[in-house]
Parts: C-alpha cells; structure tokens; sequence
C-alpha cells in the first residue's frame, strides 16, 4: 500500500517568485523601519477617528481567521482520530504557526508602546475582550510551538551538527532533543485539545471585539451574534484554507496533489458554510437589518460581496461532486471561501467602522500596505524555507508500516 | 452701607426671630411669601425661593441715585490673569432707563435698597447651593447678555486689562473717563407714522404719548427685553429691513389682534388718537375721566366684552341709591320719587326732554328744575 | 500518545483543569471601577456659555501642554470650522447657529464624558483606565500598551493618541482633573469659566440643579439633560436650547456602553466553566476515539 510521508523538499529556493516576494518583503520592512523612527502616525493613514486600521483589521483580525486551519485539521486528526488526514496536519500546522507568528508581530508594530507588549500578562483586566484575546492568542501560539516540536525533534535527532567551536554542544543538544521528544509524546494531547480550546474561545472573542463600539459599527454588522459568526466562519475557512495551501504547494514542488484527501476535507466545507449562511441570513432577517441592503452605499455593496462571492457561491460550489474531484474547481472554492472570511474581517473592522464624528474615511497608506504585503511575502518564504529544511509536506512513497518518528535514528 | 444691605438680605429672617422690633422701610409692602416657599421659615430651614420669583417686588430709582463708577474687585484675590473692571455704573443705568431700569440688572431685588450681586451669589465657586451661578458667573453673564448682542465679540480685554503687573487698577481704562459721562435723556415721542408696504392702508399712526398716559402702560411692557443694542447695535438698520411681518407686528400683537383687524391700525391717512366715545360710543369724558381702563375692562388684554349698561360695573341702581346730584342735575322733591325710567325711557339715561312728561304749559317755565349751571352748559 | 494510559490521561488533564480554574479567580481582577455615590460632576449650559475658548487655555496650562497666549484664544475664526478633541487639545468649544436669536450662537464644549460605566475602563486590555471615587475616568500611562483599543469602544469618540510620537505615545483626554480635584481645586476649565456655563458639584445636586432650571425656564431649555441616562449616565452633562443631536451629539441609547460586550465576555468565560467544559468534551471525544481505534486494530491483529 502506498504511502504519504513528510520528508523535507528538495528543490532550489530561489525562484522567479520567490524573489518578487523577496521584494515586497523587503519594502515592506522599509517601512515599517520608518514606523519605529518616526511614528505610527508617520507611515500609516490611522487618526482619532480611524484608531485601527487594516494592521489590525487584515493582518490580525484575517490572518487569525485564515490560520485557523491548524486548529480545525487538529481537531479532525487528533481529536476525531481520523488518521487518513495525519498528512495535512504538519502543513496546517505549519501554517498556523507562521500565521499566528505574523499576527503576533502584527499586534506589535501596531501598538503604540510595543515594548510594553508583555504588560497583559501580569495587567490584567478580566472585562476587556481584547485582553482575553491577547492572553488566549499568546497561550496559543506557546501551544502551536509545542506541537511542532516534535518535527523539530524528528529532523535532528542524531543529526545535530553545530559549526564550529560549539561543535562540542552536539552530544548534550541531542540529548535535550530526546528528553524533549519523549516528554511530548506523553504530553502531547493537553497541548492539541487546549490548541483547540484556545482556538474556539479567541476566534469568538475577536468577534465580540467590536461589539463594544455599538453604534458606531453599521448596524450590518453589528450584532450580539458577532462571536458566534466568526468561530463558524473561522471553522469554515479552516480547511479551504488547507487544501488551497496544499494544492498551491503540490504544484509549487511539481508532487502529485493528494486528491482523496483534499476531496473528503472538501466535502466537509459544504455543511459548515449552511451553517454559517443560515446565521447570518437569519441574523439579517431577525434584526431586521436587510433595510440596510436597500441602500446603494458602499456598506451594502459589500456586505453582498461578502455574502454572495465569500459564502454563496464556494457553498454551491463545494456541494457539486465534480467541483471535488476537480483540483482546479477545489481551488477556486476554497480560494472564494478564504476571500470571503478576509472580506468579511475587513468588512467588521474597517467598512463597518464609521465613527460619529468622521471627517474623512479611512484608506490605507501606501506603508500601511507594503507592511502587510511584505507581511504575507515573508510568511509564504518562510512556509517555502520551513518545508525544505522540516519534514512537512508528505510525498507519496513505498515505505514500510508507518510509526510515529521512523526516521530517529538509523532510520535513513 | 454694606451694613444697610446687611441687614436687608435677612430682613425676613430678623423679623421673624423678632430681634428687631422695628420695621424697616425696605419691608412695606412684603410678606414672608414673597421670598419663601414655607409660611413660617426659620433660621435653618430658610426655605427661600428660587429665583425667578413671582411677584417679586421689585426696586427702582432714578439712575443719578446710583454711583457713577464702581470698580468690580470682589474676585481679585481668585485670578491674576486679569485686573478688576472699572464699570461705568451711572452710564448704564442711565441707558437701561427705558427698559427696565434698576431691574435689568439688580433682578430679585427686594423693595427698598439696591444690593449688589454679590448678596446673593457666592464668591466661591465650590459651594453647596449650584442652583444659580456664583458671582463670578453672575457678574459675566449680566455683561454679556448685552455685550454679546452689541457686537458678538467676547474677548475679556473688551472690558479686562490683562493683568500682567499685578494688581495694580489701571488708571488708563477708558471706563474710567467714560464712567463722567451722562447718557443724554431717552426722550419719548407724541406720535410716530409708519410707513408700511400694506395697500390699502400704508399708514400705521402709533401714538405713543396715548399708550403711556391713556393706556397707562409701562416702559418694558413693551420696551422687554430691549437693552442698549436697541439703538447701539452695529448692523442696526440692516437687521430692521430684515425682519419679516411677524416680527413687526410683535410688539403689537401683545394687545392688539394684529392678525385680522389691520384697520385698526392701518390707514391711508394719519389717524387721530384714540377717543372711547368716537370708536364705542360710551363717553367717558363726563364722569369717568379719571377711571383707569382695567377698572371696567378687567379681564386683561380683552376690550371687547362690555356693553353700554352701567350695570357692568355699579350693580343694579334705582331711584332710591342713584346720586344723581353727580350728574349736575338735582331732582327736587316731587321728581326724586319717580322711577328712573319714568324720564329715561328706553334706556336711554342721557338727558330726557321734559316734553315726554310736561307740555309748555303745565310747568312753570323758570323753574325746571335746580340746575349746577356749569355742567349743564356744558352739554 | 499510544502508550498513553488512561490513569496518566486523566491525571494530567486534571491538573491541566486545575490550573485554568486557578487562573479563574485571579482574573475577575480588573481596573478600579468605583461607582460612588457622592462623585462629582459637571453640567454645562450651552445657553450660558459665550464661546469664549478661555477653558482650552485654561486646560492646556493645567496640563502643561504647548499653547499660546491667552489673548490668542479671542479669535472666533476658529468655529467655521466643527473641532474635537486630540492629543493636542482635551477640550474644544464648537458653535453652532441659533436659530430664535442669531446674536446668540450656541456654544457647546467637548471633552470626555466621564461615563458611569465607562467603555474604555470595560475594553482597556491592561486595565489602563479606571473610574476614580470622584467621579473622574483617569488613564493610567504606566500601563498603558498603546493598543487603542479605548478609542474604538468610546461611544463619543474622546480618547485620542499621540500618533506622532515612535516612543511613548500617549492617550490623551480630558481627567476631570483629577490632579487638581484631589488636591481640592477646582477643574481648570471650570474655574476659569467667565460665566459658570460649567457648574461643578456632585451629581446628584447637578441633575436637580439642572431639571429645576428647565421647570423654571421652559422656554429656554428643551427638556432634557444629556448625560443623564445616555449609556448608563455620565459625569458630565449638557442643558440645551436645540435638540442635542442637532449640536452633533451622538445618539445614543440608555443602556451602558460595555454592556453587550461585557455580557457576553462573562457568558463564555462564567467562572471559567464553559472553557473547562469543552476542554473536557474534547479529552473525552479523543479519548474514546483513541481507544476505538486501539480496539479495532487489537481486533483485526486477532
């Protein structure tokens, strides 16, 4: 029986691509040099009006949602115990881990006093959504680093191989290596169910970010609902964003993409986008908000661009059987899924955000912007750097019965 | 005097705790009601009313009574940012003359002497009563009620030296020069025409004489509300152009139904003053010249309900309680037993013709009757 | 996790519970949030206030923020244009036209409300911002992360941040002096206020003074005192002649600003159950989908 086993890529890094995104990236940290000389103010179009902009609203807000694959495979492959998923876990791991990393890093060149980042741990403040998000999400991302130790530990064990004069820490790396190793694997299943724990309580809990602002929120948007919306649409977009990321790697390293995996996860995303059209929907229909559909404005527009491109159509799409079978057809869903959720972020915190007093609008600056793009360039070379140096991605093969770590030891 | 004062701002309570038997001059004319919600208000339980106060009896004297200049220094010791005003006190009072005089200003103050704010309003402005402002808000807002309306500016150095050596009072201020002078003597006029764009009826003759001595009306009955900036303001003409037909007719409409009956008031000739026989037809210049209007007309602003019949206002008279020695004719012995309507048929109680009665030759032609010559040759 | 005993398992998912719990009781901790009953306030009439701009001097020297000179502060230009306040100013006068006399604009200060129920004290991350016994909302610079998270949740769009500054950038808005009113002074504003268009007392005087004043004034107040119920009251209330959203006030409702947000924060996190709830629910789903799956695979061996 053939069988999928993570194995480092092997493959030149740089590539045409690749070096397009080497440049955005490093605009984008040129500027965000400029924000820690000379300001927030400096780089990014935010006021008193606008205090949040989409620092806050893409990077954070988004890049929680789209990382959420990490929770949602956990839950299916560890917690359901669904083993035929175990090779999209590494990859769904890996990109929550860079996820969540960015969003992290996002927080903190948007804070005024990033330097006192660490101030919510022992400041605490149990009414404040933000703090609970804070706390949950830095636990978290603790968490996630855990859970990919073990691919750290697979990779080096019994190859640490330091340069140089610390050549003599070989042996004693190694050994914290397998205590490490061992330590986990005991451990192990604390850390996946308070990944997901963790997970549900903070992808809520950035829902009722904005509730407190009331009125100044279009009433589209606003809703007492708001957590229950986003731990749906953050579970529905979970797997979209898995199978996108792995197709995208499949072609990217030239493997076969793993279709009988990708098409059951597909089929998954069908019932969990009803859910989420039928909350809404109803939200809409109970709030009586739909007046607001009526109105030709920029809030309207949007909020049927999110409804109709980010949930309606993938639905209809997702629940075809020739849409799952097909690569392309799955890509093009889950593409629509994760522009969906990022539209709808953006859409929470951004669009609906209309301060009583607003002289102007809020549109990003040419810095805000090279920061998240350079962002999301960097995380894609990093994913690309992480997967041909760890055993991530699983490449089909002829291998003997699978156990945890086969390659500890003399296994190669 | 500021003992005076003193002793005026407690009157109520004095007299009450009776520590002072004598009544002073400031009290005739008040009761305890005027100023306290409780019929027996006692030294903690002052129960005082808050302003405004209705009924208020209020003070007024002649402007030259008042000192010319006084210089507002109560609040020195509170703010160094600017020096005490110098305020042109005679000035003032002489321009609030046509309005409502002492009043304007002195508002609440009991009959008799004239207080100063600073009896009512407290110099701190942390204090327990915020029901009205404290002195400092007090002193400000009576300015600039009037200052702001003049000219719409409201920088303190309009009436403040900034004070940037001390306290040391400027001799310089102009209020200190403009404090000597007089404001000329606000002189009423007989009669004003108007010219209005109504047709028919351009001509508005307003006899202002006859609303003051005729009408017996007040200054500020109509004149309210109106300060310096009714001849002071500084876009003066423009703002009467501009005023639309309601407002025009404001001040009339209080009395007059301006609404409906325009020829009233409008013509196309000048209008002679108002004459109660010529527009009722009931002369009131035999016996009731000296009648005030709301003696008869008693329910207030309405002129319109009495008829021709002295028994809106003397009851029922016959023969027997009519003196009617008042109307110059005595009756003699043989014509006071008659009844009224003997000789005044039909209710008509102007002089009859003894022709009803008498025929040339059954009374003696020299004596009719005793006659007060004057009054019947008046007629 | 295969040679996971189920003793092991549910040892150390105790513990792990354990400790959540622990962490429970420690976090209903949060800012100063004093409701007293004897805490000031202050109730501005616009019908009084002349526009004078002499409480912006005022505030800007008590605080010793950069301004200029007194006399400056005559200039009226500055109301074409509607202001609020920032980082610069933490409090402004605005005008608006009167419609029965136009000699008589109205003027209307701006500065925070000093709510009851504050939503920057319910939303500040590191509990930044507290509800002092006196009435006055302060914000707490040593705390503070720069989040701006306050800003967001203001329903009158008050605090304002220092986006200017690349180190230490501050929340500026007004704190009711709190300085000052500790030390027994008057608010800067307040004192230096020509005509008391700002009256300073405890609330609970205020909110009589102010309904005696529209009964005994009819004409000139509409009959209503904001900030006497907008978001659960506030420390700061306005008298006016002209329906207050047509002087740019928010519209807002009775109930207090946090008062969603905090009601479904303390749902999902009463006493921590519900986490500790689906923390078990999970052990326990994997617990038997673990020991399924052994026992397939024990029976396919057979």
């Amino acid at each position: 029986m053939d069988k999928f086993k993570p194995v480092p890529m092997k493959k030149k890094f740089f590539t045409p691509t690749v070096i397009v995104l080497s440049g955005l990236a490093l605009n984008g940290l040129v500027f965000l040099l400029a924000r820690f000389i000379w300001g927030i103010g400096a780089v990014t179009n935010l006021d008193n009006q606008h205090p949040w902009g989409i620092w806050i609203g893409l990077d954070v807000a988004a890049g929680v949602a789209l990382a959420a694959g990490g929770f949602t495979t956990a839950a299916i492959g560890h917690i359901m115990h669904k083993d035929q998923y175990h090779s999209i876990i590494r990859p769904a791991l890996l990109t929550a881990l860079l996820g969540y990393t960015f969003v992290a890093s996002s927080v903190m060149i948007d804070l005024g006093r990033y330097y006192y980042i660490w101030h919510p741990l022992i400041m605490w403040n149990g009414s404040s959504v933000l703090f609970e998000v804070g706390i949950c999400v830095m636990i978290y991302l603790t968490v996630l680093y855990i859970e990919f130790l073990p691919v750290v530990t697979e990779r080096f064990i019994g190859r640490v191989n330091l340069p140089g004069f610390v050549k003599r820490f070989n042996n004693p790396v190694d050994k914290i290596l397998r205590i490490l190793d061992r330590g986990l694997d005991k451990t192990m299943f604390i850390f996946i169910i308070a990944g997901v724990v963790l997970s549900c309580l903070h992808q809520s809990s950035l829902g009722t970010l904005m509730v407190i602002a009331g009125p100044k929120m279009h009433p589209l948007w606003q809703t007492p609902i708001l957590p229950l919306l986003f731990l749906i649409s953050a579970i529905s977009v979970g797997l979209p964003m898995v199978i996108f990321e792995s197709l995208i790697t499949s072609r990217s390293f030239g493997l076969k993409p793993e279709m009988d995996i990708l098409s059951d996860l597909g089929s998954m995303i069908g019932p969990l986008l009803g859910i989420y059209l039928a909350f809404k929907i109803g939200d809409v229909m109970i709030r009586k908000t739909f007046v607001y559909l009526m109105e030709f404005n920029t809030a309207s527009i949007m909020f049927t661009i999110e409804l109709l491109f980010g949930v309606i159509i993938p639905l209809r799409m997702f629940l075809s059987r020739q849409v799952l079978k097909s690569p392309v057809g799955l890509l093009i869903a889950s593409f629509l899924v994760i522009f969906g959720v990022f539209i709808n972020r953006m859409n929470n915190f951004l669009i609906a955000y209309t301060p009583p007093y607003e002289v102007h609008s809020y549109f990003p600056s040419v810095g805000e912007i090279s920061v998240t793009v350079g962002f999301i360039a960097l995380e894609i070379l990093l994913f690309r750097l992480m997967v041909m140096i760890f055993p991530i991605v699983s490449v089909q093969q002829v291998s003997k019965p699978r156990t945890k770590y086969f390659v500890r030891g003399s296994a190669k | 005097m500021k003992t005076r004062i003193f002793i005026l701002m407690f009157f109520c309570v004095l007299a009450i705790s009776a520590q002072n038997k004598k009544t002073p001059p400031s009290m005739v004319g008040l009761t305890c009601k005027n100023c306290h919600t409780s019929a027996v208000p006692t030294k903690d339980k002052p129960a005082v009313k808050p302003c405004p106060r209705d009924n208020m009896v209020s003070v007024d004297q002649p402007a030259g009574k008042g000192p010319e200049v006084v210089t507002i220094d109560k609040l020195k010791n509170q703010t160094n940012v600017y020096s005490p005003v110098v305020f042109a006190h005679r000035l003032h009072a002489e321009m609030s003359g046509m309005s409502g005089g002492c009043k304007t200003c002195h508002h609440y103050n009991p009959q008799g002497q004239v207080i100063g704010c600073s009896e009512c309003h407290e110099a701190n402005r942390k204090r327990e009563d915020v029901s009205k402002p404290d002195l400092n808000g007090a002193y400000h807002r009576q300015c600039m009620d009037c200052h702001r309306a003049l000219n719409g500016k409201t920088s303190c150095v309009q009436c403040h030296q900034l004070n940037i050596s001390g306290h040391q009072p400027d001799t310089q201020n102009p209020a200190m020069s403009i404090g000597k002078k007089v404001h000329p003597v606000i002189v009423a006029p007989t009669s004003l025409k108007f010219d209005t764009p109504q047709a028919p009826g351009k001509l508005v003759t307003f006899h202002h004489e006859e609303h003051v001595k005729l009408f017996k009306l007040e200054c500020q009955n109509c004149h309210s509300n109106e300060n310096c900036i009714k001849c002071h303001a500084e876009n003066k003409i423009e703002s009467i152009k501009t005023r639309t037909t309601e407002q025009r007719h404001a001040v009339c409409s209080n009395c007059h139904n301006t609404k409906e009956n325009c020829g009233s008031c409008h013509a196309d000739k000048p209008k002679t003053g108002f004459d109660h026989k010529e527009y009722t037809g009931f002369d009131l210049t035999r016996f009731h010249s000296k009648v005030t209007c709301n003696r008869c007309h008693v329910e207030k602003g309405n002129f319109g309900l009495l008829k021709k019949e002295c028994a809106n206002c003397h009851g029922v008279w016959t023969q027997d309680n009519f003196p009617h020695k008042k109307t110059g004719v005595v009756l003699d012995e043989i014509h006071s037993t008659l009844g009224c309507t003997d000789c005044h048929q039909e209710k008509d109680y102007s002089k009859p013709a003894c022709t009803s009665c008498h025929d040339d030759k059954s009374y003696p032609k020299n004596i009719p009757g005793k006659l007060t010559g004057k009054t019947l040759s008046k007629n | 996790m295969a040679n996971q005993s189920r003793r092991d398992f549910l040892k150390t998912a105790a513990l792990a519970g354990a400790a959540v719990t622990g962490l429970s009781s420690k976090v209903k901790a949060g800012p100063k949030n004093i409701l007293s009953e004897n805490r000031m306030g202050a109730l501005i009439d616009t019908t009084v206030c002349i526009g004078c701009r002499k409480c912006e001097w005022a505030c800007k020297t008590a605080h010793a923020m950069e301004t200029q000179s007194i006399e400056t502060y005559d200039d009226r230009s500055v109301f074409k244009n509607s202001r609020r306040p920032t980082d610069k100013a933490l409090t402004v006068v605005n005008e608006y036209p009167n419609d029965i006399s136009e000699n008589f604009p109205i003027d209307v200060k701006v500065q925070c409300m000093h709510c009851d129920h504050p939503a920057c004290v319910s939303a500040c991350i590191v509990g930044a911002f507290s509800k002092q016994e006196n009435g006055s909302v302060v914000w707490d610079g040593d705390k503070c992360i720069g989040c701006r998270y306050c800003m967001v949740a203001c329903p009158f769009q008050i605090p304002a941040f220092e986006f200017d500054k690349a180190l230490k950038p501050d929340i500026k808005k007004c704190d009711f002096c709190n300085e000052r009113t500790t030390k027994g002074k008057l608010p800067a504003c307040t004192e230096i206020c020509p005509v008391e268009a700002i009256t300073y007392g405890t609330r609970e005087d205020l909110v009589k003074a102010a309904h005696q004043k529209i009964k005994l004034y009819p004409n000139r107040y509409i009959d209503r005192v904001l900030g006497e119920y907008e978001v659960g009251g506030t420390s700061w209330m306005y008298l006016s002649s002209k329906e207050f959203e047509k002087l740019d006030f928010p519209k807002l409702g009775k109930d207090p600003a946090p008062g969603v947000s905090e009601t479904i924060q303390h749902g999902i996190f009463a006493y921590f159950v519900p986490p500790v709830a689906l923390y078990a629910l999970l052990g326990g789903v994997m617990w038997i989908n673990k020991n399924k799956k052994k026992h397939d695979s024990g029976a396919e061996g057979e």
